[in-house]
């Protein structure tokens, strides 16, 4: 038994360190010397970039606030022409980035865009450019981020409202209140930590945001560290804007972590569960439902598809310059290779929490959960930091050559910062198909004489198969759409469907960055098909 | 070696770190003897069948099987290698296993040591099972899901069977006959067996002793007769809830009074001497219901138990007595009624404290 101890102990131990070191080294760096920069963009830049985070993390949370909670109501509590079709298909707009929504953006609204075609082609040559909108800056850095992460809200606020043990809006009608006050009575309030915890997703995510702030010009605390540290070559003030991040995000995971003990308290009727029956709409509101969701379907999935396809097949050549191929294979081996190293470790500290009980283990895997918390940029700019101070204070002083190499561009360093990033996602998916097996299903497997390593073989991995298989494509999709780190760690010349479509973007050639992004939308909706039934925490009954 | 089939001998049950029973001991003296233990929740009853199949560890006393330690301050046998088998209260079985598959799984072990004393099919039939084999335990309600683990646990004819509550999910209606067919299937196989459980009347009918646990301590161990009618304390009387203590004075060598009830003879079970003050237990169908009698109270309640009822009469001192009264009994009383008491009163064992 000891031996097995030991194997937990030291995966649990490795993990939590590979987690601390990025905020070690994001906390130690705000001490330090940096260059002359430092003076000057904190008087300068620093307010700018703060501000700027601030609004758009206020004006993305109020948009997916109503769009998320919007949706989860109609869809939940009303029948209507296709409801079942768009309870799944909403969530699609996971498969499209921020920024390709906002490459979308700018492609269809600019001078000369998709817009300006249509209209040319209805209604003949005019001066048109004038007159279409213009969603560019920071209104299309907000649009591009909210419609791309309303569905943490949705999910989350829907899942709520069907586990609920009554029939709210009967409820409300029973008290006499209409429609609208029952659901700013009753329902709002009764998924308020739901929609806390979907909205605190959605703030983490923005904050980390990098692709689409950008594209657009905006600087951002997160555009600033990417920039101090590709521009000025200045890691320390890069780690320090870092450190004002983290400080933004520690209070957003206070915040989500209150409001989630109260949402798993909620969830936990699960007795109480009835599929109830939903409310058959007018001819005239169930109109409005239904165009209410194909709105946000349309604006969140469709329109980014068919300006990335339509480009596509616009400027074909672009799909030939292209080795769709070798990014695949890029791709998929990053995705196989990550979800291995992920499973394992995470299988690995689970079974050694059930079977331990060691309150030391349990305690540092709570803290090897928080890299998801830390965004993208500050993991990757952090880990070249403390490689560069370990080569340089260790490894010369023991006279090794310098490790340099193994971990900056290189596979081995981008899969290690993908781990510390999306270790939460692995750990809490099998922590939750295990906490579906009963502590005493174990005890009964010993009872009947079956070894631990039995039990583990027999009992746990088969049982958790649907969950390990769910956990590889959520794994899958986060690093098929993932920039920031992949950017900025990745091998020479090595490049998946977001680096292509970002690097083409960056240069100006929109039109080139459709193709790897019509791919990345596609592979990443197939995904989310595949799985939708479990993010919906679809009941059979 | 001991001639006992198990002892535990001065065990402080333990877990997670806290004591939960305190130097407790009793023995099952011979294989297939079947005893129940009873106490309120929470008093660590299942921690007692978790250390005995081996999920606790113990650091004082010994348990021992057949002349062999299970669990010492000293030694310790993994779970794996006891064949003791454990029926949880709450669903054990494997969710990714069909209810036919989860009972197979038990036989596993002993398919070749052991000859086969019963059949798959026989222990089906006993439990009622047949319509839920080919279902998942998430398709079963927890009445069947206990049926099933029990199933399990039959199958696996260990050398001590636990059985943890084992059927508390069951519905009341077919709780009784399920009793009734369990203790047939235990005398059949001769399965060594404790039971843990709350419900005494479970306890009194299926163990050939039980043993009573309260305060962290096994407070008396003994054949169900003699726990019933010979509570050694007054905190089991308590526990039991099975009748009052009222104040009485020993006047002779099979007689007391009590001011409300006046006198009552029978027999001591233990001696005091005369003129010892004393609490007297009174039992449900120790009075008997006179209406001619001269000795009238008050019925301050009345409970319908379907063959009888227990009435509830208020003395002039205030003490709350329980009167059993055969339902066939012609005339209902009322609350508020005088009921009458038979006189002399006398009582088959006299228990006092």
């Amino acid at each position: 038994m000891f031996r097995f101890f030991n194997l937990w102990f030291i995966s649990s131990l490795l993990v939590s360190i590979f987690v601390i070191i990025p905020i070690f080294t994001v906390f130690t760096s705000f001490f330090e010397n940096t260059s002359d920069y430092y003076e000057l963009l904190k008087n300068t830049f620093l307010i700018e970039y703060i501000t700027n985070s601030l609004i758009l993390l206020i004006f993305v949370l109020i948009i997916t606030f109503l769009i998320g909670t919007g949706t989860a109501y109609v869809v939940s509590f009303y029948t209507f022409p296709f409801c079942n079709f768009f309870k799944w298909a909403i969530i699609l707009s996971f498969a499209v980035p921020p920024y390709i929504y906002a490459y979308s953006l700018t492609a269809f609204f600019e001078n000369y865009g998709t817009a300006f075609t249509i209209l040319k082609n209805l209604f003949g040559d005019g001066d048109y450019n004038k007159n279409i909108p213009k969603f560019d800056g920071m209104l299309g850095a907000i649009l591009s981020i909210s419609f791309s992460l309303f569905a943490y809200v949705y999910i989350l606020t829907r899942a709520s409202f069907l586990y609920q043990s009554q029939n709210l809006i009967e409820l409300g009608k029973n008290l006499g209140f209409s429609k609208f006050r029952s659901f700013y009575k009753i329902i709002l309030p009764s998924a308020r930590p739901a929609i806390v915890a979907g909205l605190s997703l959605v703030a983490m995510e923005t904050l980390a945001e990098f692709g689409a702030v950008d594209f657009f010009s905006i600087n951002t605390l997160t555009t600033g560290i990417y920039n101090s540290w590709i521009a000025f070559d200045d890691l320390a003030f890069a780690n320090r804007i870092s450190f004002f991040l983290l400080l933004f995000i520690f209070a957003l995971f206070l915040l989500e972590n209150l409001s989630r003990r109260n949402a798993k308290y909620h969830l936990n009727v699960r007795s109480g569960f009835k599929r109830k029956e939903k409310i058959k709409l007018s001819r005239n509101k169930s109109y409005l439902a239904f165009t209410f969701c194909f709105l946000v379907f349309f604006l969140s999935f469709l329109f980014p598809l068919t300006q990335m396809l339509y480009w596509t097949i616009k400027f074909p050549e672009n799909l030939f310059d292209l080795n769709i191929f070798i990014l695949l294979k890029n791709t998929l081996y990053l995705v196989s290779l990550s979800s291995f190293v992920l499973i394992l470790f995470s299988l690995l500290s689970n079974y050694g929490n059930r079977v331990s009980k060691s309150k030391t283990l349990n305690f540092m895997s709570t803290l090897s959960i928080s890299g998801y918390a830390i965004p993208g940029v500050i993991l990757a700019i952090a880990f070249i930091t403390f490689i560069a101070w370990f080569d340089e204070s260790i490894v010369k002083l023991l006279g090794f050559t310098s490790i340099k190499k193994i971990f900056i561009g290189s596979i081995l360093g981008l899969v290690l910062v993908y781990f510390v990033r999306f270790y939460s996602l692995a750990f809490n998916g099998i922590k939750s198909g295990y906490e579906k097996i009963n502590i005493s299903v174990d005890e009964s497997a010993y009872l009947l004489g079956y070894s631990k390593r039995k039990t583990f073989m027999n009992i746990h991995v088969p049982f958790l198969r649907n969950s390990l298989l769910f956990i590889v494509i959520l794994i899958s999709l986060e690093i098929i759409r993932e920039l920031p780190i992949t950017l900025i760690l990745r091998p020479f010349n090595f490049e998946t469907f977001a680096t292509t479509a970002y690097i083409s973007a960056s240069e100006d050639l929109l039109e080139a960055a459709a193709v790897p992004a019509l791919f990345l939308i596609l592979i990443a909706s197939s995904f989310i098909l595949v799985t939708s039934k479990y993010i919906l925490r679809e009941i059979n009954e | 070696m001991s001639k006992n089939f198990f002892e535990v001998k001065n065990v402080d049950f333990r877990i997670g770190g806290k004591t939960k029973l305190k130097d407790v001991s009793f023995t099952i003296e011979n294989e297939g003897d079947v005893i129940c233990l009873l106490g309120p929740s929470g008093i660590g009853k299942t921690t007692i069948l978790r250390t005995i199949a081996g999920l606790e560890k113990i650091n004082k006393g010994s348990i021992e099987l057949n002349g062999i330690i299970l669990s010492s301050d000293k030694t310790y046998i993994e779970p794996e290698d006891r064949n003791i088998s454990l029926a949880f209260q709450d669903n054990s079985l494997f969710p990714h296993y069909t209810v036919e598959k989860n009972i197979l799984l038990g036989t596993e072990r002993n398919n070749e040591k052991k000859e086969k004393k019963i059949n798959l099919k026989e222990i089906v039939d006993l439990l009622d099972i047949f319509h839920i084999l080919n279902k998942y335990p998430h398709q079963i309600s927890a009445g069947e899901a206990q049926r099933a683990s029990l199933a399990r646990s039959l199958v696996a004819q260990p050398d001590l069977l636990l059985l943890d509550e084992p059927l508390s999910n069951v519905d009341q209606s077919f709780k009784e006959e399920i009793q009734v067919r369990l203790k047939k299937i235990l005398n059949k196989l001769k399965i060594t067996t404790i039971i843990v459980t709350h419900d005494s009347y479970e306890a009194f009918y299926l163990g050939s002793k039980c043993g009573i646990i309260l305060d962290q301590r096994l407070r008396q161990f003994d054949d169900p007769y003699k726990v019933y009618h010979f509570p050694n304390s007054v905190e089991v009387v308590h526990f039991l809830n099975r009748g009052i203590l009222i104040p009485a004075k020993v006047t002779g060598e099979n007689s007391l009074e009590n001011e409300d009830l006046g006198l009552i003879e029978g027999n001591f079970i233990k001696s005091y001497p005369k003129g010892s003050d004393v609490q007297l237990l009174i039992q449900p169908e120790d009075l008997e219901h006179d209406d001619n009698s001269n000795l009238k109270l008050e019925v301050v309640d009345r409970k319908f138990r379907g063959t009888n009822f227990i009435y509830t009469l208020k003395t002039l001192s205030d003490k709350l007595i329980p009167v059993l009264v055969n339902t066939h009994h012609h005339e209902i009383h009322e609350i508020n009624d005088k009921f009458g008491i038979k006189r002399p009163i006398r009582l088959e064992h006299i228990v006092c404290f």
